[in-house]
Protein backbone atom coordinates (compact mmCIF):
# COMPACT_ATOMS: atom_id res chain seq x y z
CA UNK A 1 0.00 0.00 0.00
CA UNK A 2 0.95 3.51 -0.77
CA UNK A 3 1.73 5.76 2.45
CA UNK A 4 1.08 3.44 4.77
CA UNK A 5 0.54 6.36 7.12
CA UNK A 6 -2.47 7.10 5.20
CA UNK A 7 -4.27 4.14 6.52
CA UNK A 8 -7.44 5.04 8.55
CA UNK A 9 -10.45 2.50 8.02
CA UNK A 10 -13.14 5.09 9.53
CA UNK A 11 -12.74 6.48 6.32
CA UNK A 12 -12.06 3.32 4.56
CA UNK A 13 -8.98 3.87 3.86
CA UNK A 14 -7.16 0.35 4.14
CA UNK A 15 -5.50 -0.26 0.86
CA UNK A 16 -6.92 -1.50 -2.25
CA UNK A 17 -6.17 -4.80 -2.03
CA UNK A 18 -7.82 -4.70 1.12
CA UNK A 19 -10.95 -3.12 0.19
CA UNK A 20 -11.77 -5.92 -2.85
CA UNK A 21 -10.90 -8.82 -0.49
CA UNK A 22 -13.44 -10.79 0.95
CA UNK A 23 -13.66 -9.63 4.34
CA UNK A 24 -15.21 -12.19 7.33
CA UNK A 25 -17.25 -11.47 10.60
CA UNK A 26 -16.41 -13.16 13.52
CA UNK A 27 -19.39 -15.69 13.34
CA UNK A 28 -18.21 -16.53 9.99
CA UNK A 29 -14.69 -17.81 10.84
CA UNK A 30 -15.66 -19.47 13.71
CA UNK A 31 -17.59 -22.04 11.44
CA UNK A 32 -14.61 -22.04 8.99
CA UNK A 33 -12.68 -23.18 11.75
CA UNK A 34 -14.43 -25.45 13.90
CA UNK A 35 -15.11 -27.41 10.36
CA UNK A 36 -11.44 -27.41 10.20
CA UNK A 37 -10.87 -28.50 13.75
CA UNK A 38 -13.38 -31.05 13.40
CA UNK A 39 -11.68 -32.66 9.85
CA UNK A 40 -8.27 -32.67 12.00
CA UNK A 41 -10.04 -34.27 14.79
CA UNK A 42 -11.15 -37.68 12.55
CA UNK A 43 -7.47 -37.83 11.48
CA UNK A 44 -6.00 -37.51 14.67
CA UNK A 45 -6.80 -38.33 18.34
CA UNK A 46 -5.13 -35.23 19.78
CA UNK A 47 -6.10 -32.43 17.04
CA UNK A 48 -4.87 -30.17 19.36
CA UNK A 49 -1.15 -30.54 18.40
CA UNK A 50 -2.15 -30.58 14.67
CA UNK A 51 -3.46 -26.59 15.32
CA UNK A 52 -1.14 -23.82 15.59
CA UNK A 53 -1.27 -20.80 18.51
CA UNK A 54 -2.42 -18.93 16.06
CA UNK A 55 -5.43 -21.39 14.57
CA UNK A 56 -6.01 -21.78 18.30
CA UNK A 57 -5.99 -17.88 19.77
CA UNK A 58 -8.03 -17.30 16.65
CA UNK A 59 -10.84 -19.99 17.26
CA UNK A 60 -10.95 -18.67 20.82
CA UNK A 61 -11.77 -15.79 20.18
CA UNK A 62 -14.44 -15.89 17.46
CA UNK A 63 -15.76 -18.24 19.80
CA UNK A 64 -16.03 -16.35 22.65
CA UNK A 65 -17.09 -12.86 19.96
CA UNK A 66 -19.60 -14.56 17.99
CA UNK A 67 -23.14 -13.06 17.68
CA UNK A 68 -24.52 -15.75 15.74
CA UNK A 69 -24.11 -18.82 16.09
CA UNK A 70 -26.42 -21.15 14.11
CA UNK A 71 -25.15 -21.37 10.62
CA UNK A 72 -28.79 -20.20 8.88
CA UNK A 73 -28.30 -17.32 11.01
CA UNK A 74 -24.99 -16.41 9.84
CA UNK A 75 -25.72 -16.67 6.07
CA UNK A 76 -28.93 -14.33 6.57
CA UNK A 77 -26.70 -11.85 8.47
CA UNK A 78 -24.27 -11.36 5.41
CA UNK A 79 -27.59 -11.69 3.06
CA UNK A 80 -29.22 -8.83 4.99
CA UNK A 81 -26.52 -6.65 5.39
CA UNK A 82 -25.82 -6.80 1.43
CA UNK A 83 -28.85 -5.30 0.84
CA UNK A 84 -27.24 -2.09 1.65
CA UNK A 85 -24.44 -1.24 -0.45
CA UNK A 86 -22.27 -1.67 2.27
CA UNK A 87 -17.99 -2.36 1.53
CA UNK A 88 -17.05 -5.56 2.72
CA UNK A 89 -15.33 -4.15 5.54
CA UNK A 90 -18.44 -1.76 6.74
CA UNK A 91 -20.73 -5.44 6.69
CA UNK A 92 -18.10 -6.94 9.02
CA UNK A 93 -17.71 -4.77 11.62
CA UNK A 94 -21.62 -4.00 11.72
CA UNK A 95 -22.00 -7.80 12.01
CA UNK A 96 -19.34 -8.02 14.70
CA UNK A 97 -20.32 -5.10 16.71
CA UNK A 98 -23.96 -5.62 16.34
CA UNK A 99 -24.87 -1.90 17.13
CA UNK A 100 -28.25 -1.32 18.90
CA UNK A 101 -29.03 2.36 17.88
CA UNK A 102 -28.55 4.21 14.55
CA UNK A 103 -25.67 6.43 16.51
CA UNK A 104 -23.46 3.64 17.53
CA UNK A 105 -23.88 2.19 14.28
CA UNK A 106 -22.41 5.37 12.62
CA UNK A 107 -19.84 5.69 15.45
CA UNK A 108 -18.66 1.78 14.94
CA UNK A 109 -18.84 2.88 10.98
CA UNK A 110 -17.86 6.36 10.78
CA UNK A 111 -17.91 6.18 6.46
CA UNK A 112 -21.35 5.10 6.21
CA UNK A 113 -22.09 8.77 6.45
CA UNK A 114 -19.48 10.10 4.59
CA UNK A 115 -20.59 12.36 1.87
CA UNK A 116 -22.06 10.64 -1.54
CA UNK A 117 -23.36 7.76 0.73
CA UNK A 118 -26.87 7.36 0.22
CA UNK A 119 -27.72 5.70 4.06
CA UNK A 120 -30.46 8.24 5.76
CA UNK A 121 -30.76 7.44 9.58
CA UNK A 122 -33.96 5.60 8.55
CA UNK A 123 -32.47 3.28 6.34
CA UNK A 124 -29.75 2.29 9.09
CA UNK A 125 -32.38 2.16 11.43
CA UNK A 126 -34.44 -0.62 9.58
CA UNK A 127 -30.90 -2.36 8.98
CA UNK A 128 -30.12 -2.93 12.72
CA UNK A 129 -33.44 -3.75 13.33
CA UNK A 130 -33.49 -6.93 10.60
CA UNK A 131 -30.62 -7.67 12.57
CA UNK A 132 -32.28 -7.60 15.73
CA UNK A 133 -34.92 -10.18 14.64
CA UNK A 134 -32.00 -12.45 12.97
CA UNK A 135 -31.17 -13.09 16.88
CA UNK A 136 -33.98 -13.06 18.20
CA UNK A 137 -35.33 -15.71 16.29
CA UNK A 138 -32.18 -17.79 16.41
CA UNK B 1 -10.67 -8.10 11.02
CA UNK B 2 -10.87 -11.62 9.60
CA UNK B 3 -9.94 -11.58 5.20
CA UNK B 4 -10.51 -14.00 3.18
CA UNK B 5 -7.46 -14.46 1.09
CA UNK B 6 -6.37 -15.70 -2.35
CA UNK B 7 -2.58 -16.55 -1.94
CA UNK B 8 0.19 -17.64 -4.67
CA UNK B 9 2.72 -19.88 -3.06
CA UNK B 10 5.36 -21.76 -3.99
CA UNK B 11 6.30 -24.79 -2.69
CA UNK B 12 9.32 -26.88 -3.57
CA UNK B 13 9.22 -30.70 -3.31
CA UNK B 14 11.85 -32.66 -2.90
CA UNK B 15 13.08 -35.29 -5.60
CA UNK B 16 12.55 -38.14 -2.76
CA UNK B 17 8.95 -37.13 -2.08
CA UNK B 18 7.97 -37.55 -5.71
CA UNK B 19 5.73 -40.11 -7.23
CA UNK B 20 4.90 -41.29 -10.50
CA UNK B 21 0.82 -41.56 -9.47
CA UNK B 22 -0.09 -37.86 -9.62
CA UNK B 23 -2.32 -38.25 -6.44
CA UNK B 24 0.27 -38.82 -4.07
CA UNK B 25 2.02 -35.64 -5.54
CA UNK B 26 -1.01 -33.58 -4.66
CA UNK B 27 -0.95 -34.97 -1.39
CA UNK B 28 2.70 -34.00 -1.01
CA UNK B 29 1.55 -30.55 -2.19
CA UNK B 30 -0.98 -29.94 0.23
CA UNK B 31 1.47 -31.64 3.25
CA UNK B 32 4.20 -29.17 2.59
CA UNK B 33 1.85 -25.97 2.29
CA UNK B 34 0.34 -26.93 5.19
CA UNK B 35 4.00 -27.03 7.27
CA UNK B 36 4.60 -24.16 6.02
CA UNK B 37 1.72 -22.14 6.20
CA UNK B 38 1.57 -22.88 10.11
CA UNK B 39 5.35 -22.52 10.19
CA UNK B 40 5.23 -18.90 8.78
CA UNK B 41 2.58 -17.60 11.53
CA UNK B 42 2.28 -13.91 9.63
CA UNK B 43 3.03 -12.11 7.08
CA UNK B 44 3.61 -7.62 7.09
CA UNK B 45 1.14 -7.41 4.11
CA UNK B 46 -1.61 -10.12 5.22
CA UNK B 47 -1.68 -10.57 9.04
CA UNK B 48 -1.70 -13.78 10.97
CA UNK B 49 -2.43 -16.96 8.70
CA UNK B 50 -5.04 -18.52 10.58
CA UNK B 51 -5.78 -21.86 8.14
CA UNK B 52 -5.98 -22.70 4.61
CA UNK B 53 -9.53 -23.67 2.74
CA UNK B 54 -9.07 -24.37 -0.71
CA UNK B 55 -6.43 -25.22 -3.09
CA UNK B 56 -7.29 -23.30 -6.35
CA UNK B 57 -4.99 -23.90 -8.94
CA UNK B 58 -1.08 -26.02 -8.85
CA UNK B 59 0.41 -24.72 -11.52
CA UNK B 60 3.28 -26.67 -13.87
CA UNK B 61 6.47 -27.67 -11.82
CA UNK B 62 9.79 -26.80 -12.83
CA UNK B 63 12.78 -28.59 -11.92
CA UNK B 64 15.60 -27.10 -10.11
CA UNK B 65 19.18 -28.14 -11.24
CA UNK B 66 21.63 -29.21 -8.50
CA UNK B 67 19.16 -30.78 -5.99
CA UNK B 68 15.97 -32.73 -8.75
CA UNK B 69 13.45 -30.96 -6.31
CA UNK B 70 10.53 -29.59 -7.85
CA UNK B 71 9.21 -26.01 -7.49
CA UNK B 72 5.53 -25.80 -7.95
CA UNK B 73 3.61 -22.48 -8.29
CA UNK B 74 -0.07 -23.08 -6.22
CA UNK B 75 -2.59 -20.58 -5.73
CA UNK B 76 -4.60 -21.42 -2.61
CA UNK B 77 -7.60 -19.18 -0.71
CA UNK B 78 -6.97 -19.14 3.16
CA UNK B 79 -8.05 -17.09 5.83
CA UNK B 80 -5.72 -14.32 7.80
CA UNK B 81 -6.18 -11.46 10.48
CA UNK B 82 -5.08 -8.06 10.42
CA UNK B 83 -5.85 -5.13 12.58
CA UNK B 84 -6.59 -1.75 10.44
CA UNK B 85 -5.59 1.94 12.03
CA UNK B 86 -8.91 3.22 12.58
CA UNK B 87 -10.93 0.00 13.20
CA UNK B 88 -12.93 -0.60 16.51
CA UNK B 89 -12.98 -4.24 17.44
CA UNK B 90 -13.38 -6.11 21.15
CA UNK B 91 -10.77 -7.83 22.76
CA UNK B 92 -9.92 -9.18 25.79
CA UNK B 93 -7.59 -7.95 28.67
CA UNK B 94 -4.95 -10.35 30.08
CA UNK B 95 -2.72 -7.90 32.09
CA UNK B 96 -3.55 -4.78 34.21
CA UNK B 97 -0.76 -2.57 34.63
CA UNK B 98 0.06 0.66 36.74
CA UNK B 99 0.27 2.79 32.86
CA UNK B 100 -2.05 0.77 30.87
CA UNK B 101 -3.45 -2.86 30.07
CA UNK B 102 -2.74 -5.45 27.32
CA UNK B 103 -5.59 -7.20 25.53
CA UNK B 104 -5.70 -9.78 23.16
CA UNK B 105 -7.74 -9.93 19.55
CA UNK B 106 -7.88 -12.82 17.97
CA UNK B 107 -4.32 -14.33 17.00
CA UNK B 108 -2.72 -10.55 18.75
CA UNK B 109 -1.64 -10.69 21.83
CA UNK B 110 0.47 -7.59 22.25
CA UNK B 111 -2.64 -4.72 22.17
CA UNK B 112 -1.82 -1.99 24.05
CA UNK B 113 -4.30 0.34 25.61
CA UNK B 114 -2.26 2.89 27.38
CA UNK B 115 -3.54 5.59 30.39
CA UNK B 116 -3.06 8.27 28.33
CA UNK B 117 -5.26 6.81 25.92
CA UNK B 118 -7.93 6.52 28.45
CA UNK B 119 -7.54 9.50 30.32
CA UNK B 120 -11.50 9.39 32.38
CA UNK B 121 -10.11 5.71 33.59
CA UNK B 122 -8.01 5.41 37.16
CA UNK B 123 -5.74 2.95 38.43
CA UNK B 124 -6.92 1.35 41.24
CA UNK B 125 -4.31 -1.07 42.72
CA UNK B 126 -5.11 -4.08 44.76
CA UNK B 127 -4.40 -7.68 44.55
CA UNK B 128 -6.13 -7.70 41.08
CA UNK B 129 -5.81 -4.01 40.03
CA UNK B 130 -7.93 -2.27 37.82
CA UNK B 131 -8.97 0.65 36.14
CA UNK B 132 -11.84 2.41 36.78
CA UNK B 133 -14.06 5.69 36.00
CA UNK B 134 -16.45 7.95 37.61
CA UNK B 135 -19.02 6.23 36.72
CA UNK B 136 -18.05 3.02 38.13
CA UNK B 137 -17.24 1.60 34.88
CA UNK B 138 -13.88 -1.33 35.09
CA UNK B 139 -11.61 -2.68 33.21
CA UNK B 140 -9.91 -5.58 34.49
CA UNK B 141 -9.06 -8.52 33.84
CA UNK B 142 -10.62 -11.36 31.69
CA UNK B 143 -13.24 -8.36 30.62
CA UNK B 144 -14.35 -7.29 27.46
CA UNK B 145 -13.45 -4.02 25.61
CA UNK B 146 -13.60 -2.24 22.77
CA UNK B 147 -11.62 -0.31 21.20
CA UNK B 148 -10.38 2.01 18.27
CA UNK B 149 -7.04 1.06 16.35
CA UNK B 150 -4.39 3.76 16.67
CA UNK B 151 -1.41 2.03 15.25
CA UNK B 152 -0.23 -0.98 14.17
CA UNK B 153 3.62 -2.32 13.93
CA UNK B 154 4.92 -5.32 12.27
CA UNK B 155 8.03 -7.04 14.30
CA UNK B 156 9.82 -9.10 11.83
CA UNK B 157 12.43 -11.26 13.73
CA UNK B 158 9.03 -12.07 16.23
CA UNK B 159 6.88 -12.27 12.92
CA UNK B 160 3.94 -10.34 14.94
CA UNK B 161 2.02 -7.36 15.09
CA UNK B 162 1.91 -4.64 17.89
CA UNK B 163 -0.91 -2.66 18.17
CA UNK B 164 -1.74 0.75 20.16
CA UNK B 165 -5.40 1.33 20.62
CA UNK B 166 -7.17 3.72 22.62
CA UNK B 167 -11.16 4.38 24.16
CA UNK B 168 -11.19 8.15 22.72
CA UNK B 169 -14.51 8.34 20.30
CA UNK B 170 -18.12 7.73 21.69
CA UNK B 171 -19.05 4.19 22.94
CA UNK B 172 -15.79 2.44 23.59
CA UNK B 173 -14.90 0.86 26.46
CA UNK B 174 -15.83 -2.15 28.58
CA UNK B 175 -18.85 -4.83 27.37
CA UNK B 176 -20.54 -6.07 29.50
Amino acid sequence: MSGEEEENAAELKIGDEFLKAKCLMNCEVALILEHKYDQLQQMSDDPRNQVSQVFEKSLQYVKRFSRYKNPDAVKQVREILSRYQLTEFELCVLGNLCPETVEEAIAMVPSIKAKGRVHDDDAIDKMLNDLALIKKFE
Amino acid sequence: MFLKVQLPWNVVIPAESLDIKGLMLQKSIVVQLLDEFASRKATKDLGYLLALTTLESIGEGRVREHTGDVLFPVVFSGVTFKLFRGEIAEGVVHKVLKHGVFLSCGPVENIYLSKLKMPDYDYVPGENPVFMNSKMSKIEKGFTVRFIVIGTKWLESEREFQALVGLHADYLGPVS
